[in-house]
């Protein structure tokens, strides 16, 4: 059995333990450096595929595979070594729950597989007004941002940091993420309160903060 | 046939004269009598104004007691917060790790003032309403309050890695659990809801709910006054339907908007009671007209079940919901007319 699917395993029963020690086999042998590339990405996006075509995969399996992933980028920082070794970092963005919203296990599992990807992630925690999330993806030169409501009447309040960038003249230049469990609910809820883009999980983040990146700058080039 | 004649004959399998409809309409009372949610969810007189209210306008044939979990966290310790359109919400929970349990010590259900609130409405609603329609209390099953006491990831991870530390917790939680149910049902609760977090296909693997939910679950509800109906918690939970038959004082199950109807029933066997329907969430988003059509959608399906009530699955109804909308349920379920064994 390959280290992916042997890793899988043991995500799926839940054995952090155990899924640690298989990975610190493996980086014994080829190293730290390369177990982001080569090993848990590549196992985290399975994880993810097979959660949104099946069904497979619970909260708990993701939180699982998110806490591995934690102890991995643990132990490379241990090493003085940058998490993201052998690619450049990417963003920074700025991601939290929005106005009154306290729900923040969703949006703290989108900030472990980001930076996991190698992202440099702002976490606001939860309860963010608009203007705190805008400002701050000003100041650290955020292209993106992550918004994350669990409720329909606190996802509605994510229309108020949509008029916050547009106010701001940002549309383009800031691109909003917005996710949570009622977006799973509800389609066209993304679109309703004015998300440039939704993932329907945690581990999708990352590819959705890869493309609303990219749309940022070419939005900023054309304007 | 008033709404306690048409559920009990529904749990019953007699012939209805309609079929019974249940939205979750505890938040929207507040909406018709334009109560500041920190007095709707303090107040028992406010709160049972706003059933009164809810059942003056839509006839439920459930109404429902306050639905306001984090009244519950709040009571162990934690940090409630106060919002202008949903159900009262935590800011900070009363506790930081599995620890903190030993010296914890827990609010007492006959005299903590969040507590009683719950009952003194259960009482208060039952006065005025329960001769002729159920009272209904929604209250999270035991292996998902440790969640509004810690936080849900810091309960995650304790149920993950350190079963021991879970353990321990529930065993705490279970005497406090069932002391609490039973003086809502001492109250005038018609039945317990309970949303089944650690039970949900959504949240947890079978494997967890075997080995953790399940048992606990069994050992709680053989010491409960009354019966029990096990909610889907806003996801679908046919996955796991199988797991939660066959436990004691259990009459019925809410599925999710997602689950396939014919499938739950199934599963759940004929003498339950399945209330299935449209999401909360999905209630305030949709035309009335695409509210009623999509309900007599569901209760064509549903016809010769005589176990099935038409619900709304998840939370509160939503604030915002147009009125209409929330009538379009009853309008399907009364056109749909008599209900034949």
């Amino acid at each position: 059995m390959d280290i992916q699917q042997s890793l899988i395993e043991r995500i799926n029963l839940g054995d952090r333990a155990g899924a640690n020690a298989l990975l610190d086999a493996w980086a014994s042998e080829y190293g730290y450096e390369h177990l982001l590339t080569e090993v848990l990405d590549p196992t985290l996006l399975l994880i993810g595929e097979g959660w949104r075509s099946s069904g497979t995969f619970t909260l708990a399996q993701v939180y699982v595979a998110a806490k591995v992933a934690e102890d991995v980028l643990g132990k490379i920082a241990a090493q003085r070594k940058s998490s993201s070794e052998g690619r450049p970092p990417k963003g920074p963005v700025v991601i939290g729950n929005i106005e009154e919203d306290f729900h923040a296990l969703g949006h703290r599992m989108v900030g472990i597989f980001l930076r996991t990807d190698g992202w440099i992630v702002h976490d606001l925690g939860n309860d963010v007004p608009a203007a705190v999330f805008v400002d701050k993806a000003l100041e650290t030169g955020a292209r993106v941002i992550g918004a994350s409501a669990m409720m329909m009447t606190t996802a509605l309040n994510i229309e108020r940091l949509r008029e916050e960038i547009d106010r701001r003249g940002l549309a383009g230049r800031i691109q909003l993420a917005v996710g949570g469990a009622v977006f799973r609910v509800c389609p066209g809820l993304a679109d309703e309160v004015g998300g440039d883009g939704t993932a329907s999980d945690a581990l999708g983040a990352a590819d959705l903060f890869d493309r609303l990146w990219e749309q940022s700058v070419r939005d900023e080039a054309r304007a | 046939m008033n709404s306690m004649e048409r559920v009990r004959a529904t749990l019953a399998g007699r012939p209805l004269d309609r079929r019974a409809i249940a939205p979750v309409l505890g938040l929207y009372g507040a909406r018709l009598t334009q109560c500041p949610l920190e007095q709707y969810y303090t107040d028992p007189a406010a709160y049972a104004r706003g059933q009164s209210a809810v059942r003056e306008t839509f006839q439920p044939d459930v109404l429902c007691a306050p639905l306001a979990f984090a009244s519950i966290g709040a009571a162990f310790g934690g940090e409630l917060v106060f919002l202008d359109t949903p159900p009262p919400n935590l800011r900070r929970p009363a506790v930081q790790s599995v620890e903190q349990w030993d010296s914890l010590v827990l609010p007492d259900p006959d005299a903590h003032p969040r507590l009683l609130y719950f009952r003194d409405t259960i009482r208060l609603m039952a006065a005025e309403h329960g001769e002729e329609v159920p009272i209904a209390i929604v209250i999270p099953i035991p292996a998902d309050i440790p969640a509004l006491v810690m936080g849900l990831e810091t309960w995650l991870e304790t149920v993950l890695f350190n079963p021991a530390g879970a353990q321990s917790v529930m065993d705490k939680i279970i005497p406090f659990y069932v002391r609490l149910i039973n003086g809502f049902f001492a109250a005038g609760a018609t039945f317990v809801v309970m949303p089944c977090g650690f039970a949900s296909p959504a949240i947890v693997t079978r494997d967890i709910v075997t080995r953790f939910t399940r048992p606990i679950l069994a050992q709680v509800l053989a010491q409960l006054h009354g019966p029990v109906v096990l909610h889907n918690v806003g996801a679908p939970i046919l996955a796991h339907l199988d797991l939660l038959t066959g436990l004691p004082s259990v009459v019925a199950f809410i599925v999710d908007q997602r689950d396939d109807l014919a499938q739950a029933r199934r599963v759940v066997g004929p003498d339950s009671v399945l209330f299935g329907g449209l999401d909360c969430a999905n209630v305030g988003q949709m035309t009335a007209s695409e509210v009623e059509d999509r309900c007599r959608e569901i209760l064509e399906e549903r016809r010769h079940d005589v176990r099935f009530v038409l619900g709304t699955s998840g939370p509160d109804v939503a604030w915002g919901t147009p009125p209409e909308n929330i009538h379009a349920m009853r309008k399907a379920a009364v056109s749909l007319g008599k209900i034949e064994v």
